[in-house]
């Protein structure tokens, strides 16, 4: 694949915010990643005007360890600004358009790479989930969506949202793919403490024997949604596997824990942004510095990044910490404790991945800010408690995909990399797009 | 959620904004801590940690190494005599 | 009065708190940098094991008590020299509280905390239109000691600070690199409200600004004014405190878990890091154990521990006697000897054998200088040593000797040998050598 194909690809998706300007011919494998992993001379900007110009000087763990397995990356992918969003429509380098369907969103915040994944043939992408930015897309544009228990793949590299959130996962529309190259991008790495408290990974082919469903997941969705759920769920059960419906009244604590540390974190990853050592630094350095640093965040920074500064500003000051931020660590703690009892009795939690297909750009227009995070209501909860998860096609609605979404227990990725090799030989899932 | 406090918070945050934009924001900042009242009730879980897996004890020895290229990355910035530029200090 | 003190300590690591840059000094601005201190997006922190450590020999020697586990915290202002806008530092789980720290006369001042962080890097005012900044101090590694209100006079604070530091430099092996080097922040209270002098630098101006603060106050105080809670710096040309603009609201710094770095079971590593004897109580130590006066113990360690352990050496090998006797004339010349790396072993022997007689007070007092200092004696002296007078001295001492020359001459090789020692090269070997067959001819007769 040449970099002028893929312009071309290009132009008709907004998948890419950069394209390699060259692509090696006898590469093992091409793959893009998304534009908050850094790549070394190649500009990197999270989908902000903020970051225009930066140019790191190394690359991402995760995008050394797919070189060094042979893969070639050709593109970085269109995102929401810092991943803050479900449609990537946050974007200020142009929005993706679904493959199947360019009125309607490709979801996010890994948009780019999942419209990537589902557009080229045997492509592979690195996303990045905070809250469901791997799901959500993946079920949008019909991929498989893998993203790893927190800490598995180094975050060297990675450019913050919320350090305690933050994964580097796999988008691809061939699911063996997702298994291989996790074992290659995973492990422990000295330059991310957080990656080194982890288990080998060990892909021993052993699949899911019992599936919870937990009832709160079919309330707020779609009826196309909840049908192909049903049939998800017989589907699993003719496979062999034990399903069964249960109670999980803690998830519904889960989105507002979610975006209290997710913002309060961000808050403080993106105070580093203030016009100065990379990205936009073309300013009046005659002012004093306070109206120096707000002229550039003011300027550049878009909006659902400035709510969601001020929400997490508001949510760690003081007087104010201890109802938000110290309450949203222990109500998490509590989730993760409500998982760890299901996953003492069951294998996996399967949901579906979203509630709705997606979305036409005109109904995301009208959303209010409390809509579009409650949409995230079923990719939260498995990403804050930090467990593996894995969105699969599993059916259609208005020549639209659905998606399944399966959580195993923390360092339980060989499950879901099995289920995706299984669920890919039972269930044909459609490709949309211009293929090569 | 008043304006005096989202004024307050967007001058902590270093962002200016209008007064429609406050507004605005002080209605979407209303709206989401509303909604996240539902945490009051939620019940603690036994011990709440930094990160979702523990993580613990993960240090360097204390070895000195040239780790990067100064000059490759002074390059991207604004410069004077190998001092980087900043605005005025006061 | 009520003061009390932010301490700040450089830690002596070689590389950053959490980078490997080299923290020596630079010979350029931004030459020891690297994406880390430089909060380079993508770059993350990892700790550096010896600034824990440090920190933890710190907490033990202030008789903190260590929790179980310890975590960072981020602490968000924006500033120029701030590179993340955000300085990792500790908050609510900090490596040590609730230590205290013995004053003369047994008055003990309470700290409240010891935590680590890191520095931001230093700015350069251009005119006033611009700043310069060097990184090159972003990420060394601190630690920040928090004292409760306990001090209560300037003076004090300068006498307290003054023996914090040196248990401090001699607790981690700090070099002393003078008193510029201790950065503090005073709390000073005469009324009810307090005011804080930021970032003083110095024990001296420590106790003039806390002098300048207290007057000052005082006098609005008696002219029925209020005191102002602000915060104040020091300058220390016209040697007054000045009013600042607070440039953050405690409120605003919004601390957070740093979610970076995990946790780390500080009890635990307690266990593993040993905290030499304080000066102090090694004072406190001498005076006991060996009937030495209280203030004469305390000007001992305080000249230098090194001179105070070798005290100890020399009551063990010659007794606390000869010690007592002998440490001033070793303390006269203890900064040459250190300096030109003098074998300690070689004063515990010149000093034993004065003490057993084997040469008397003057040549052991010549052989000491000689051997610490290494100057000629007759530069030392003006004069060269009476050499026949050591070489009977050391016949008569051991008169076993010429019995043993009579069977074997090579039995006189002792006898050079000491006083070549004994004359601390002030001879050459041939002269030694023939004055030695004199003496020794005339004996055998």
């Amino acid at each position: 694949m040449s970099p002028d194909r893929l312009a071309e690809i290009n132009a008709r998706y907004h998948m890419f915010s950069a394209i390699s300007p060259e692509i090696p011919e006898d590469a093992g494998f091409l793959f893009s990643a998304k534009d908050n992993l850094t790549s070394a001379g190649m500009e990197t900007k999270c989908g902000s005007r903020i970051l225009e110009g930066y140019v790191p000087v190394f690359d991402a763990a995760a995008i050394e360890r797919m070189k060094a397995a042979g893969g070639a990356l050709v593109g970085k992918t269109n995102m929401d600004e810092f991943g803050f969003g479900t449609f990537s429509v946050n974007s200020a380098f142009g929005v993706p358009l679904n493959p199947f369907d360019p009125e309607r969103s490709c979801g996010g915040s890994s948009g780019g790479s999942a419209c990537a994944a589902a557009v080229l043939e045997g492509h592979v992408s690195l996303g990045v989930s905070t809250g469901g930015s791997v799901s959500c897309p993946a079920s949008f544009c019909g991929v498989y969506g893998l993203t790893p228990t927190y800490g598995r793949v180094s975050r060297h590299g990675l450019i913050d949202y919320g350090n305690s959130l933050d994964k580097v996962g796999l988008l691809s529309a061939d699911a063996p793919v997702l298994g291989r190259r996790l074992a290659e991008i995973s492990g422990r790495d000295p330059r991310d403490p957080t990656s080194c408290a982890q288990p080998e990974l060990s892909l021993s082919g052993k699949r899911i024997s019992s599936v919870a469903a937990p009832e709160e997941a079919l309330r707020g969705v779609s009826g196309a949604v909840g049908e192909a759920f049903k049939a998800s769920l017989d589907r699993i059960r003719e496979s062999g596997a034990d399903v069964e419906t249960i109670s999980m009244p803690s998830l519904r604590y889960a989105i507002p824990a979610y975006y209290v540390i997710a913002t309060c974190e961000a808050s403080t990853n993106l105070a580093r942004y203030v016009g100065m050592r990379y990205g936009r630094q073309d300013g009046d350095l005659s002012l004093g510095f306070d109206d120096y640093f707000a002229s550039f965040r003011t300027e550049y920074f878009g909006d659902e990044a400035k709510r969601r500064i001020l929400l997490g500003t508001y949510a760690r000051m003081a007087g104010f910490r201890d109802r938000y931020y110290a309450k949203a660590l222990r109500v998490r703690a509590h989730i993760i404790e409500s998982y760890k009892e299901a996953f003492g009795r069951f294998d996996a939690v399967a949901t579906p991945t979203m509630p709705f297909i997606a979305p036409r750009f005109s109904e995301i227009s009208a959303m209010s800010p409390v809509d579009s995070f409650a949409a995230d209501f079923l990719t939260v909860p498995p990403n804050l408690a930090g467990i593996p998860h894995l969105s699969v096609p599993c059916g259609y609605s208005e020549g639209m995909p659905i998606g399944l979404h399966v959580s195993t227990d923390h360092w339980r990725e060989d499950l879901l990399a099995s289920f995706a090799e299984d669920w890919s030989e039972s269930f044909k899932a459609e490709r949309a797009g211009v293929g090569q | 959620m008043d304006l005096e406090t989202v004024a307050r918070v967007a001058r902590a945050a270093r962002i200016s904004l209008t007064e429609e934009e406050a507004e605005r924001y002080r209605r979407d900042l209303t709206d989401i801590l509303d909604y996240f009242k539902v945490l009051d009730e939620a019940p603690d879980g036994s011990s709440a940690g930094v990160n979702p897996v523990e993580v613990a004890d993960a240090l360097r020895d204390d070895e000195p190494r040239v780790c990067a290229d100064a000059y490759a990355m002074l390059s991207g910035m604004k410069t004077y005599d190998g001092y980087v530029r900043g605005p005025r200090l006061s | 009065m009520k003061i009390g003190l932010e301490i700040h300590v450089q830690l002596p690591t070689r590389s950053k708190m959490f980078c490997a840059c080299p923290t020596e000094e630079a010979e350029a601005p931004n030459a020891h940098v690297c994406p880390v201190c430089l909060g380079m997006p993508g770059s993350r922190p990892v700790l550096n094991m010896r600034a824990l450590e440090c920190g933890i020999a710190l907490a033990k020697l202030l008789g903190c008590e260590v929790a179980e586990t310890t975590w960072f915290s981020r602490k968000t202002y924006f500033y120029p020299d701030m590179c993340k806008s955000v300085q990792i530092t500790q908050y609510d789980h900090p490596v040590g509280t609730n230590g205290s720290y013995a004053l003369d006369g047994g008055k003990r001042v309470r700290i409240a905390r010891i935590q680590l962080e890191e520095d931001p890097g230093k700015t350069k005012r251009v005119g006033d239109q611009s700043s310069l900044i060097d990184y090159n101090r972003s990420g060394i590694p601190l630690a920040e000691i928090v004292t409760e209100p306990d001090l209560s006079s300037p003076a004090e604070a300068r006498e307290f600070l003054k023996r914090l530091i040196g248990d401090i430099r001699h607790a981690l092996g700090l070099r002393d690199d003078g008193e510029r080097s201790i950065r503090c922040d005073c709390n000073i209270s005469v009324g009810s409200e307090r005011c804080e002098v930021k970032n003083v630098t110095g024990l001296r101006n420590v106790e003039r600004a806390l002098a300048f603060e207290a007057v000052r106050q005082t006098k609005v105080l008696r002219s029925g004014g209020k005191v102002v809670r602000e915060t104040r710096r020091f300058d220390e040309e016209r040697g007054v405190t000045i009013s600042v603009r607070k440039k953050e609201m405690e409120a605003d710094y919004g601390y957070i878990d740093e979610p970076d770095l995990g946790i780390f079971h500080i009890k635990e590593m307690a266990g593993r890091v040993s905290v030499g004897e304080s000066p102090q109580a090694m004072a406190a130590r001498l005076s006991a154990e060996y009937g030495m006066g209280e203030k004469a113990a305390r000007q001992l360690v305080s000249s230098s521990v090194g001179l105070a352990a070798l005290f100890e050496e020399l009551a063990e090998a010659a007794g606390a006697e000869a010690a007592k006797s002998w440490i001033g004339e070793i303390g006269s010349h203890w900064k040459r000897a250190e300096e030109r790396g003098a074998d300690r072993a070689e004063i515990v022997r010149i000093v034993s054998e004065a003490a057993a007689g084997g040469m008397n007070d003057v040549e052991a007092r010549m052989a000491l200088r000689a051997h610490m200092t290494g100057e000629e004696p007759q530069c030392a002296e003006g004069a060269r040593p009476d050499l026949d007078a050591v070489i009977l001295g050391y016949i008569d001492s051991d008169p076993g000797i010429l019995d043993e020359i009579r069977k074997n001459g090579r039995a006189s090789n002792r006898i050079i040998g000491h006083a070549v020692k004994a004359t601390g090269g002030a001879f050459s070997s041939s002269e030694i050598v023939s004055a030695v067959g004199r003496i020794v001819a005339e004996r055998l007769g």
